[in-house]
């Protein structure tokens, strides 16, 4: 009978725990909306300034999620994709503008300060939110490269968080679609995009990513035709 | 073998310590982790852990060594018109397997034609070349991604990009290949440590057996492994043994500051503070007065969090 009741006072307090908890999870979805919407806020702020004629860290976020989906990041793992995809270049707005707007082959030392952006986007980000996110460090090597021939550290294969290489893949693919203000679209077709892919795939690119993309219909961007 | 060396980080934190001027590594897993580091004002001493990374490690490092001369790039790198003869080739038993025909001709052309160049630093940045090449080829194959640039165009693209890669650098570069045991300390105000817990095999390690097989002309794979694994060993973590830091306490004796750095998966901070950190400061206790951990998470859902710790 004392089991009984125990057995009873322990269905109630269980069924109690998970309304609170499934009760709380809907009123933080608002809020997690929320946070969505200024960090696009934010997002656009920053391409209007870089000169994009349209919504490129948005596209960047969108096509990345896509891959995402499609390699099977977990939802805590997309949210980190999203947030970082949608800042990745935060940085740039610490650069002066016109070494950013430039539209000369940048080299030497104007290279190397442009190539700071990275980490000065993960510096800027790491000061305002929690110490042991990771969106910081995926802002930092959205430019590391499959090979080892990227920065800012050089990272190879693997050890590049697959996330940032999701970035990488989808921030390519946008600039090969995409042009700026005082840049033209660098490849004329979608099948120029598409071979450019293919020909970097083991250099730049993760090929386990490409052949990914490739499987889902090479989008260039994140919205499905 | 997962290791993320964060030197932007590294140098960032340090600076409050010292001016740093020179900096060691005895052990460095990848000849690119140093690029950063590379480009500073400073001597920058490494010591490889076998013979085909310190000559990767002078190619790709080294800006005194130049880049690879269009001479020898028109004169070397010639695209085959007809199949070689597979009963020729040493590296026969990799076909299929690791490379394909048109591959492995390519692999021992490029090996064979090397030597016909004169200057050592060139042929040295000839095969650094060839290493990236077969990063290329077999990354493409495991994931059974058709290659699309012809192998004479990669060889034209990778010395190019090596060319790219070594502009701009300041660092005065040492490299040496000595066993852990000969290696004396160095007298530099940094000495990095990059920690590895694990001689498990992946990507980067079969191709690193890979090369080594090439560079030396055979195909025996269980021999360069063996060769790599044997040397590797002797810079492993275990955890078992947490007094056991020897080697790290001796090559550190002429430095101002030590740094260990080393990448974590699947385990929690706690763990490593417990398992690792402590017995680390017990360890150095005596030589250093202050110790400072700092980490960075990389992804939250694997527990990986890449990790600094620094004594001073």
């Amino acid at each position: 009978m004392l089991i009984t009741l125990f057995n009873a006072v322990l269905i109630v307090l269980i069924t109690w725990l998970a309304y609170l908890y499934f009760d709380l999870k809907e009123k933080a979805t608002p809020a997690k909306e929320r946070y969505s919407q200024l960090v696009r806020g934010v997002a656009s702020v920053v391409d209007r300034l870089e000169g994009y004629d349209k919504e490129h860290s948005r596209e960047i976020a969108e096509l990345s999620e896509r891959i995402g989906v499609a390699c099977g990041l977990k939802d805590e793992q997309l949210q980190s994709l999203n947030a970082a995809a949608m800042l990745h270049d935060l940085g740039e707005l610490l650069l002066p503008r016109d070494l950013v707007k430039s539209s000369k082959k940048l080299e030497g030392d104007e290279l190397e300060l442009l190539r700071t952006h990275t980490l000065l986007g993960e510096l800027h980000l790491k000061a305002q939110i929690e110490e042991l996110d990771e969106v910081p460090s995926l802002i930092r090597w959205h430019h590391e490269r499959w090979d080892g021939l990227g920065y800012p550290d050089n990272l190879k294969g693997e050890e590049i968080p697959l996330a940032a290489r999701i970035i990488a893949l989808a921030d390519a693919i946008s600039a090969m679609n995409a042009h700026r203000g005082y840049r033209k679209r660098q490849y004329a077709g979608d099948a120029d995009v598409i071979a450019e892919v293919k020909r970097l795939s083991g250099m730049q690119f993760d090929p386990q990513l490409v052949k990914t993309w490739l499987g889902i219909g090479c989008p260039l961007s994140g919205v499905k035709k | 073998m997962t290791l993320r060396l964060q030197s932007a980080w590294l140098l960032e934190a340090v600076s409050d310590m010292a001016t740093i001027d020179s900096v060691f590594f005895p052990f460095i897993h990848r000849f690119s982790a140093l690029n950063w580091l590379s480009r500073r004002d400073f001597a920058l001493s490494v010591n490889a852990y076998s013979v085909s990374q310190a000559m990767l490690l002078r190619a790709w490092l080294d800006g005194s060594y130049g880049a690879f001369s269009d001479r020898n790039l028109q004169k070397f790198n010639q695209q085959i018109k007809n199949p070689l003869e597979l009963s020729m080739n040493p590296f026969r038993a990799w076909k299929d397997r690791l490379f394909d025909r048109q591959q492995l001709d390519y692999l021992f052309y490029w090996r064979e034609a090397a030597f016909e160049i004169e200057e050592e630093a060139q042929r040295e940045i000839f095969w650094a070349a060839v290493y990236q090449i077969m990063s290329y080829w077999l990354s493409n194959r495991a994931c059974e991604v058709e290659v699309v640039c012809q192998p004479d165009e990669i060889m034209g693209l990778m010395l190019n990009r090596h060319a790219e890669f070594i502009r701009g650098r300041e660092a005065r570069v040492s490299v040496t290949r000595l066993g852990l045991d000969e290696l004396a300390p160095a007298d530099t105000c940094l000495t990095v440590f990059p920690l590895v817990f694990s001689d498990e095999e992946n990507a980067e390690m079969t191709l690193q057996v890979v090369f080594d097989a090439w560079q030396n002309g055979h195909d025996d794979l269980e021999q360069s492994r063996r060769q790599i694994r044997m040397h590797l060993r002797k810079y492993l973590i275990d955890f078992s043994k947490p007094d056991d830091y020897y080697t790290i306490t001796r090559l550190v004796a002429n430095s101002k500051i030590a740094a260990l750095v080393w990448s974590g998966l699947d385990l929690p901070p706690a763990l490593y503070e417990q398992e690792l950190v402590r017995p680390l400061q017990k360890a150095l206790a005596g030589r250093y007065t202050k110790s400072q951990l700092l980490m960075k998470a990389v992804d939250r859902t694997c527990d990986a969090y890449d990790y600094l710790l620094l004594f001073s």
